[in-house]
């Protein structure tokens, strides 16, 4: 009225519809390829098969004895002496003596009574390290 | 021929084609009713607080190839929504494991809590089925709150 440039527009007002499901067929195309679905994570490793026995020299045997309150105590091979450590501590002694001595296997042996979790940070520990021969064992006496 | 000359040609009003502006509808129609109607086959999760590890890597097995064997803080075993004594373990996995064609991947999910002796038996019960191939099934831990611990 008092607007004195008043057109009328000849573009429609409505939204088209037409292409509506041409869009959500695109939403829907868009998240089934970008949907990923969580995969199971955890430490793999290979247990012995049954009645498989090998003889290993003590030399090439890193002894980790995971004790009920979580501290490793390290034995090198036949030596008596022994060495208290924290799991998180394990990685870097491992990457030491594997410098050392290319054919070392790492012999974890878990007290019954020791939360498995310690296991589960030593194992994880050697992993990082890129330990591949570790044998899992359960400390007697 | 002999139809058409019998006098009651009519000629339809109705459009010859099927109406197209509706197939989308149709389609999510259907869609919707098999998203509604799909159920997965799904074991439910035991109650278990989680190890952490690093290290930890995807199972790059097939699900159909991974048997979850949950061990409870109490000790208590349970393998696809059963719960079995340790000494059946092995007499579970091994049909299991045949089946398989010797693929299978156990995953452990063990409450981290639970004391080894339990692993331990669990590990030989494995071993005596044959399913070698073990994962000790863990959350992925930051080195970032590793260094805090």
């Amino acid at each position: 009225m008092a607007v004195l440039n008043q057109k009328k527009s000849k573009v429609s007002d409505e939204i088209p519809s037409s292409s509506m499901a041409d869009i959500a067929f695109l939403l829907l195309i868009f998240f089934l390829v970008t949907t990923v679905f969580p995969k199971d994570k955890g430490l793999p490793i290979v247990l012995p098969e049954q009645s498989e026995e090998v003889a290993v020299s003590q030399k090439n045997i890193l002894h980790l004895l995971i004790q009920p309150t979580g501290i490793v105590i390290v034995r090198r091979g036949e030596s008596q002496q022994e060495q208290q450590m924290r799991p998180a501590d394990i990685e870097g002694l491992w990457r030491q003596e594997f410098a050392q001595n290319e054919n070392l296997i790492a012999a974890v042996k878990t007290h019954p009574e020791a939360p498995y979790k310690f296991m589960v940070d030593v194992l994880d520990a050697l992993q990082t390290a890129g330990a591949e021969r570790i044998s899992l064992q359960i400390l007697e006496g | 021929m002999a139809i058409r000359q019998g006098g009651f040609e009519r000629k339809s009003k109705a459009s010859q084609e099927i109406p197209s502006s509706s197939l989308a509808d149709i389609a999510f129609l259907l869609l919707i009713f098999f998203m509604v109607t799909t159920v997965f086959r799904t074991t439910s999760e035991r109650p278990i607080a989680w190890p952490a590890a690093e290290a930890a890597q995807k199972i790059d097995e097939k699900a159909k190839d991974i048997l979850y064997i949950w061990l409870e803080q109490g000790g208590s075993i349970w393998i696809n929504d059963r719960q079995y004594s340790m000494a059946e373990v092995s007499t579970i996995v091994a049909p299991l494991y045949a089946n398989s064609d010797r693929r299978l991947v156990i995953s452990l999910r063990a409450d981290r809590d639970v004391p080894y002796l339990y692993i331990d038996q669990l590990q030989k019960e494995l071993q005596e089925a044959g399913a070698v191939r073990l994962v000790f099934a863990s959350e992925l831990e930051r080195r970032m709150t590793r260094e805090r611990r």
